[in-house]
This record gives structure tokens, C-alpha cells and sequence, in this order.
């Protein structure tokens, strides 16, 4: 009896200990997590004391830090070395845990802290060799002084911080995934790198066109996915002359096109381009502001995360004085300002990534064939740990063109990627994007900013560009290889070596704009330049509403404000709908609709275009814009393709406005011939019947911000953490452009002068913890489309608006 | 009432002093081996001592600074309230505690002959 007793209590006990004390799956241990003294209590609203002096080693010099009443910290150091530890202290301070999680994100080991469920992941980033060249990287940085001491002195504060980090008081996530974090390394910000890399420029379309052509021929491709699509206005004006002498421009090999289509194993998740990547730039010249001073404007679009990938920063010491964002685990500002200059990136989007179809000799992947000969493979082991499970290894082979990503059979998570081909990809090449951002920290004036740009290399950016002596510019810029014309669009031979990078456009003849006549520089990831520019540089650009939209109202206007610009910001006019609509109206009033679509028809025709959160017209316009497209192409399928990809709207709304008696108006299985008339009247009843399905009866849902909500989710997916179905304006055409998860990741205006000013606002909050009232206290305002007079500090004693609180941090007694 | 405040405060300085939650399951199992004298009160003094410090502690914290974080949690946990938090710990506390009392009372007494009754 007491054995029996004794026995199912100890079990009882043993039991609830493994219960309390383990993850279950992605749930976390409660008994940790509950414990007042060291779970999630203890993560609550740190209280700043006013003043506070914290010991930090290796200092050489007095720190001080000055929090602002929104939490930035404006950090004041006396030499570069100082500046550069501060930094990684205290942005380890806010955003610890985001640091790693990124990091391990781009290396493939979120196996290994979150389990099984990200192991295809890992898998992929390893595949892609994103450690492999992030390890080139860090050689390359290594080897650079001045970088290697900023990245060295970087990494020591975040491991100061580690270092005095108790358990208890680790980031909620940690406690939460149950791990402990490791100590920073130069190649973890190496890494960070590659992640802003991959995010910018990892798209690929090669097997996608391969696919297209094999079924539909080489017409079909050059009328809806031509290299300059119509309505374009190129970033760089046209006319602007190119003052240099190209350099020998590769031809295009006889006859080089491999026969055969790829192998698809399965569809993708959509035939619809990949709308929310893009972003805004612009800079307008003295003559067209009021102050006679030039204004830049940014807003980068991106993943919307909180914690948010920004973090609000004044790096002050002798020699640099830069306020702005950082992206936490890389030293420096990325985007920003400081007394004299101004600069702002949106992602360049030219080709720097192509696939090669690579020949084994034979099953054992040993050689592989290449201008005639069989050259060695070199396998790179990748062991994927797994939390909870089997350690994967996987043997990768790397050709002489970068690692072969997947095996002919294999199937990989992004449909884009095609198997059995090489990646090359311009990341892989040890550039020294720090060294760039190094010097525009600190630049005075245009030969600076030109000269920091000139180590520039993945991801391609287009850099607006104002200074206080009233210079303005753009230049996109990025480590581009030359190539022949249209090389890159299909999969490429990787036996071939006139297929191949035989080198790099050089970097002072990137496509650029100094002082333009217009008075403004603009960019909204269109195409860069027009069909004069002597070097090809790719074709797959994003469409063109927002750049012409950018530039209509910069055209019209002078005695320019920084509210103007601010406003500008927020502007959520939709060009399709301004564009289209006039046509598509009249032919929907003479035709008979049922009551439903009568109702839809009235409130389109009383739209002013806007694509606001409160009203029901964007809704309809996009589900008809949808509709639209789907019997637009669909229906030119054919031979075993699986979908037809959605062309650019410039395409469409050519078509549809110059030739709407385009053959591809007419649906293919019907024996009557239609032309856009017809099409349009079938494609409305069917979006007012798709949004009554999705949005139920005509009401309150149809209104554009319930149909189409904004997720801003927490960047591990904890639920609880993020800020879902948010009531958002704007859309991925507008300037405004926010999308489901995408949009406007950082608003900044700065206005030049002898008094610089900024204002800047991003859906987030400087802090990290989602138990402090910073994490996400931005986030209303940029609903509202509000943004914050930004506080540039001349001193560490200026007296601040609001509450603030001051750290000290010294060296070692 | 003694074992209790005795129990408590062993846990209180254990608690301090280190990060472990599972002091709430050893000291009571402890406690029940060596020093408490029956099973019913193992439990019930164990399951006092542990979800009476887990339960003040944790309002103490949610009352400075940490209603915030309890109330995300409380989303994540798909509880309404915060407040519904500082109850879960406590109850979590005292089930592990009770349960570990138990245990550690059980196993002394299947070393300690059974008293003559008197």
C-alpha cells in the first residue's frame, strides 16, 4: 500500500517536473517562464533612473549615453573605438535577442534554438551558402583596419552586455524558446549582411522565364515581360548624358540557350508578382523649397516585424556626428544624416544573381564540366542541428560559380529556385558595404558620399543623396557584372564560359545624377536608366506607379516644405485606379448589373482615388483589377505550364488603354473573339461576387482597411507579441505603400541647411521587450501617418524636451 | 502554519539567490522527507508554501511594472486577463510543490516502521 502510494507520487512528481520544466512542441516551459524571479515577470517595464553610471570594460574614455522621451539614445563618446562599443552595449541593451535571432535566421540554426519545424529553412539558407559567404565577408572586413577595429569594438559591447545579462533577465524570447545567447562574432554582423542581401535581391525569375518560353516562345515573353516596360520614367532622367567610356562589353554566345525547359516539381503559391518589396527615395534641390535648402525624403518598404529591423541612433565623437537608423548587429548608420549631408537607400533591384544548369560527369557529383574539361567539385558539409532531434547533414557542391542549391529531383521551398544549378550571386563576393557606411556617416560633402560608395557591393541600392552646400544626387549603386544583353533572364550554361561574369561594371560609371535640371532626384526601384546606358543590367523591376506618382507631384510644385514632404509620405492616390477607370466606367454604366454591382459601380464612380482605409472603393478596384488580370492571361496557358505569371500593371494598362483590341483580350476558349469591353464586363460581376464571398454582404468589411488588414508580427512568431489586422491606408501602387505584411519600415524627411532638421517615425518602438511600453508605441502614429520631430543633439548637457535619463559608462577602475 | 513559513522562506532565499523555478518541487520534497509528518500534510504544506510566495511575488511584480508583459502573455496564453496570470503561477506553484511534498513524505515512509498504535 505505501509502496504503491510512494510509487505514483514520485511518478506524479517526476511527471509535472518534465511538464513544467520542458518545451512542449513551441509551447513553452511554464515552470520557468511562471517563476516571478526569473520568468516573464521579470521582463516587465525596466525603470530608468535619472542618472545611472554602468562600468563597461574595455573602454578607453568617459561614455555618455542622453535617452530621449522616445528612448533613442544619443550616444557621445571621445574617440572612434569608445563610439563603436557604446553602440553594440546598448543596442544589446534593446534588441538583444533580434540581433542573434537574425543572425541565426541568415546562417540556417534556428534548428537548433527553435526545432524541428525549421529545419527545411535552415536547410535552405545553408544550401544558398549564405554562411559560406558571409565567412568571405568577414575576412574581407577583417582585413580592412579601420573596419576591423569598428566591428571588433561593435562586438565587445554587445558582449560586455551578454557578459552582465543574468538569466533572469534575459529577453522575454529566450525564455520563451528556452536557449541561453552566445557570444557575438565579427561574422554574425557579416551574416546580417547576407540577410539584408538575400531579402533584396534573392528573388529569381530564371526558371520562371525558361518554363514561359518553352510553352509560349520567345514573342510571347518579349511582349509581357519586356526589359523596358512602356510608361517608364527611369530613375535617372532621361537625356542625362554619360560622361565616360564604357568598358568591353561581352556579346551574347552563339546559339548558348540550353534546350531543355527545367524540371517545376509543383506550382508556385501564386502567380502574382511579388508586390510589397520596393521602396520610396527622393531628394529636391534648394530652387524648388521654400527654405532655398535641399529636403530628403526616404521610406524603405519592408517586412514589418516587431520588434521593428530599425533602431533610432546618435553616434557622436570627434570626427563623426550622424543621427539615424541602424539595422541592430551592424556598427554605424544606415540610414540618415548628420550636420552637412543627408542620404537614403531603396533597393536597387538590378540582376545580381544568375542560375547555371550544371553537367556531373556522373552520379557521385564529383566533376563537373566546364569549357571543355572536367573540373573538381568541392563538397562544403553543412551539419544542421536540430533541437529535439537528428543532427542533418548535408554535402553541398560548390562549382567554381557558387554552390549547387538542389540536386536535379530534389525539391526546393522557393519554387524559383531551378535543381541542379549553380547560384552566383554578387553577395558572394567580399565587398565592404561597412567601409561604405563607415564614410557616409562622416561625409561632408558629394566627393565624400561619391568615395564611400565606391566600396558598395550587394545589396544594389539606390542612394538619394542632399547636402547643406545644395547638392543633390541619386546613384544606383551595387557590385553589377557586365553582361551581355538579356543575360540572366533564362537559366544560363554553366559549361559555357561565355556565360559567365567577366567582370564588374566599374563603379563610377554606375547609372548617376548630380544637380538634375527638373531640380529633384527620385527613385521608387523602377528600372535605373533607359535604353542609352551602354551596360545591361537587368530586367525585373517592380512597376511604375510610384516613381511616376513621385515624380508628378515633385513637377508640380516649389516652395517645397518638409510637411509637404511628410504629406507626400502619407500620399495613397492610386494611378491604376486614375488611369483606368475613366475607361473602364462607361462601359459598366451602359451595361445592365444587378443590385449588388450597381451599388460597387456608384462607389467606384464617386472615388477620388484614394486608396484610404474608410472607404470601400480600393477594395472593389483591386478585386476588379484582379478579375481583370485573371481573364486577362490565364487563359493563355499552355502545354503543360502551369500558370502564367501576372505581367507588370504598365503591360496591362498599355494594353488595355492603347490596344484594347489585343489578342490577349480575347479568351482563348470561347469561339467569339473578345476584346477589353468584353472582359471588363466579365470581370466585374466576378470581383463583386469574390468580395462577397470573402467580405460577407455589403457593409463595414468591404471597407478597404477590414478587407485588406496589416499584420505586424512578432519577428519569431510569438503570438501575443505582434500587432495584427491593423486598419491600414495605401496599398503596394501607392506611395503609401503598405501591404499585408509589407510597407513603409522607416519615414524620414530631413531638411538641409545651417540648422539641420528631421522628422522620422517607423511602426515599432526603439525597445525590444514587449514588456516595455517602447516596443510598440509608434505604432498608432504611423497609422495615422504622423511622424516625430527628430532630436539631434549638439551636446551630451543640451537640455531636451520631455523626460530623459543619462548613463554614464565607464572603463575599468 | 510553522512548516509553512519555514518553507516559504527557505524558497524566498533559494529563489533570490538563484534562477532555478524547480526549488518550489526539491524543498518541499525535502521538507517531506525529513521533517513533515503526513501525507495529506506534506501536500498541503508544500502546495501553501510555494503558491502563497509564487502568487505574492508574482502580484508584487505585475502591481511594478509588469502588467504589460503579463498581459501579452496573458494573449499568448489565450487567458483574458493579466491578473488570470499571477493566479496560474501561483497555482502552478503549489500543484508542483504539493505533488513534490508528497512524494518526498512517501518515500521516507517506506523507510520508517509503522508506529505501535498506543
Amino acid at each position: 500500500m505505501k509502496l504503491l502510494r510512494a510509487i505514483l507520487a514520485l511518478s506524479l512528481a517526476a511527471l509535472f517536473f518534465w511538464g513544467f520544466h520542458n518545451r512542449h512542441g513551441l509551447f513553452p516551459p511554464v515552470g520557468k517562464l511562471f517563476n516571478p524571479f526569473a520568468g516573464f515577470w521579470r521582463n516587465g517595464e525596466r525603470r530608468e533612473k535619472p542618472r545611472e553610471t554602468i562600468r563597461l570594460p574595455g573602454l578607453k574614455d568617459i561614455v555618455e549615453v542622453v535617452w530621449d522621451a522616445r528612448h533613442v539614445p544619443h550616444i557621445f563618446a571621445r574617440n572612434d573605438h569608445d563610439l563603436y562599443l557604446a553602440q553594440g552595449y546598448i543596442t544589446a541593451r534593446d534588441r538583444l535577442w533580434q540581433m542573434e535571432f537574425q543572425v541565426l535566421y541568415s546562417a540556417g540554426r534556428l534548428s537548433e534554438v527553435v526545432g524541428p519545424v525549421m529545419v527545411q529553412h535552415d536547410r535552405l539558407q545553408r544550401r544558398l551558402g549564405l554562411a559560406w559567404a558571409a565567412e568571405k565577408t568577414a575576412q574581407a572586413l577583417r582585413a580592412d583596419p579601420l573596419v576591423a577595429e569598428t566591428i571588433r569594438s561593435y562586438g565587445d559591447g554587445v558582449n560586455a552586455y551578454i557578459r552582465e545579462l543574468s538569466p533572469q533577465d534575459r529577453p522575454i524570447e529566450y525564455k520563451f524558446f528556452d536557449y541561453a545567447p552566445e557570444p557575438w562574432t565579427d561574422l554574425k554582423s557579416a551574416l546580417l549582411l547576407k540577410y539584408m542581401a538575400w531579402m533584396l535581391t534573392g528573388e529569381s525569375k530564371e526558371k520562371l522565364m525558361s518554363v514561359t518560353r518553352e510553352a509560349l516562345g520567345e514573342e510571347f515573353i518579349r511582349a509581357l515581360y519586356p526589359d523596358l516596360p512602356p510608361y517608364l520614367e527611369p530613375i535617372i532622367p532621361r537625356g542625362t548624358v554619360w560622361d565616360f567610356r564604357p568598358s568591353a562589353i561581352p556579346t551574347s554566345p552563339p546559339g548558348a540557350a540550353p534546350s531543355a525547359a527545367p524540371e517545376t516539381g509543383g506550382g508556385p503559391d501564386a502567380a502574382e508578382g511579388h508586390e510589397g518589396l520596393g521602396s520610396n527615395n527622393w531628394a529636391v534641390a534648394g530652387k524648388l523649397t521654400r527654405s532655398g535648402n535641399p529636403i530628403l525624403c526616404n521610406d524603405p518598404h519592408l517586412e514589418l516585424t516587431l520588434p521593428s529591423i530599425w533602431y533610432e541612433t546618435q553616434l557622436s565623437a570627434p570626427g563623426v556626428d550622424v543621427y539615424g537608423v541602424t539595422a541592430p548587429g551592424a556598427p554605424g548608420i544606415i540610414i540618415g544624416f548628420n550636420r552637412r549631408v543627408a542620404w537614403g537607400v531603396t533597393a536597387g533591384l538590378s540582376d545580381v544573381l544568375d542560375w547555371y544548369e550544371i553537367k556531373f560527369k556522373d552520379e557521385r557529383r564529383q566533376e563537373y564540366f566546364f569549357n571543355g574539361a572536367w573540373r573538381p567539385v568541392v563538397v562544403r558539409t553543412e551539419r544542421v542541428k536540430v533541437r529535439g532531434g537528428k543532427t542533418i547533414v548535408d554535402r553541398v557542391p560548390y562549382t567554381h560559380l557558387g554552390p549547387v542549391a538542389y540536386l536535379q529531383g530534389e525539391k526546393p521551398p522557393l519554387w524559383g529556385i531551378p535543381t541542379g544549378a549553380a547560384m552566383r550571386w554578387t553577395a558572394q563576393e567580399a565587398e565592404n558595404e561597412l567601409l561604405t557606411l563607415y564614410k557616409l556617416n562622416r561625409a561632408a560633402g558629394y566627393e565624400d558620399f561619391q568615395e564611400a560608395l565606391k566600396t558598395w557591393g550587394c545589396p544594389g541600392l539606390n542612394f538619394a543623396y542632399a547636402d547643406s552646400r545644395g547638392d543633390i544626387s541619386l546613384w544606383h549603386r551595387g557590385l553589377y557584372p557586365l553582361r551581355w544583353k538579356g543575360q540572366g533572364r533564362y537559366l544560363l550554361d554553366g559549361a559555357n564560359p561565355a556565360d559567365g561574369w567577366p567582370g564588374w561594371v566599374p563603379w563610377e560609371q554606375n547609372p548617376h545624377v548630380r544637380n538634375p535640371e527638373r531640380g529633384f532626384v527620385s527613385s521608387a526601384n523602377q528600372p535605373p536608366v533607359d535604353a542609352t546606358y551602354p551596360y545591361y543590367l537587368g530586367w525585373d523591376y517592380p512597376s511604375f506607379e510610384r516613381g511616376t506618382r513621385i515624380n508628378e507631384l515633385l513637377s508640380a510644385q516649389n516652395h517645397i516644405t518638409p510637411q509637404d514632404m511628410l504629406r507626400m509620405q502619407t500620399d495613397t492616390l492610386d494611378l491604376r485606379a486614375r488611369l483606368l477607370l475613366p475607361k473602364v466606367l462607361p462601359v459598366l454604366q451602359a451595361a445592365q448589373l444587378a443590385p449588388l454591382e450597381q451599388r460597387c459601380l456608384k462607389t467606384l464612380a464617386d472615388w477620388n482615388y484614394e486608396s484610404r482605409a474608410d472607404s470601400a472603393a480600393p477594395s472593389i478596384f483591386n478585386a476588379l483589377w484582379n478579375a481583370l488580370n485573371e481573364l486577362t492571361w490565364n487563359d493563355e496557358k499552355k502545354a503543360g505550364l502551369e500558370f502564367v505569371y501576372r505581367p507588370l500593371s504598365n503591360v496591362f494598362l498599355d494594353m488595355a488603354l492603347n490596344r484594347p483590341d489585343s489578342t490577349f483580350f480575347d479568351d482563348k476558349t470561347t469561339a467569339k473573339t473578345e476584346t477589353f469591353p468584353d472582359i471588363i464586363l466579365a470581370a466585374f460581376p466576378k470581383a463583386c461576387r469574390n468580395l462577397e464571398e470573402r467580405c460577407g454582404p455589403w457593409g463595414d468589411a468591404w471597407l478597404w482597411g477590414r478587407a485588406r488588414d496589416t499584420d505586424i508580427l512578432h519577428l519569431g512568431r510569438v503570438p501575443g507579441f505582434g500587432r495584427p489586422r491593423l486598419a491600414t491606408s495605401g496599398g503596394p501602387g501607392t506611395i503609401n505603400a503598405i501591404h499585408n505584411t509589407w510597407g513603409p519600415s522607416w519615414r524620414m524627411v530631413v531638411a538641409l541647411g545651417p540648422e539641420v532638421k528631421a522628422w522620422g517615425i517607423y511602426p515599432g518602438g526603439q525597445s525590444g521587450n514587449p514588456g516595455s511600453r517602447f516596443y510598440d508605441v509608434a505604432v498608432d502614429d504611423w497609422l495615422a501617418g504622423r511622424s516625430y520631430e527628430l532630436v539631434f543633439m549638439k551636446s551630451a548637457d543640451e537640455a531636451l524636451p520631455g523626460p530623459s535619463s543619462r548613463l554614464e559608462l565607464r572603463g575599468e577602475k | 502554519m510553522t512548516g509553512i513559513i519555514v518553507c516559504l522562506l527557505v524558497l524566498l532565499v533559494l529563489h533570490l539567490l538563484t534562477p532555478w523555478w524547480w526549488w518550489v518541487m526539491v524543498v518541499p520534497f525535502l521538507f517531506g522527507f525529513f521533517f513533515w509528518r503526513s501525507a495529506w500534510r506534506s501536500f498541503r504544506t508544500g502546495a501553501a508554501a510555494a503558491g502563497l510566495l509564487w502568487l505574492v511575488a508574482a502580484t508584487a511584480y505585475h502591481l511594478s511594472g509588469s502588467a504589460l508583459i503579463a498581459q501579452r502573455m496573458a494573449m499568448m496564453m489565450r487567458l483574458g486577463s493579466s491578473w488570470l496570470m499571477v493566479v496560474a503561477a501561483g497555482l502552478l506553484a503549489a500543484v508542483a510543490a504539493g505533488v513534490a511534498g508528497l512524494a518526498g513524505y512517501s518515500i521516507r515512509a517506506l523507510f520508517r516502521a509503522d508506529s505501535p498504535k498506543p
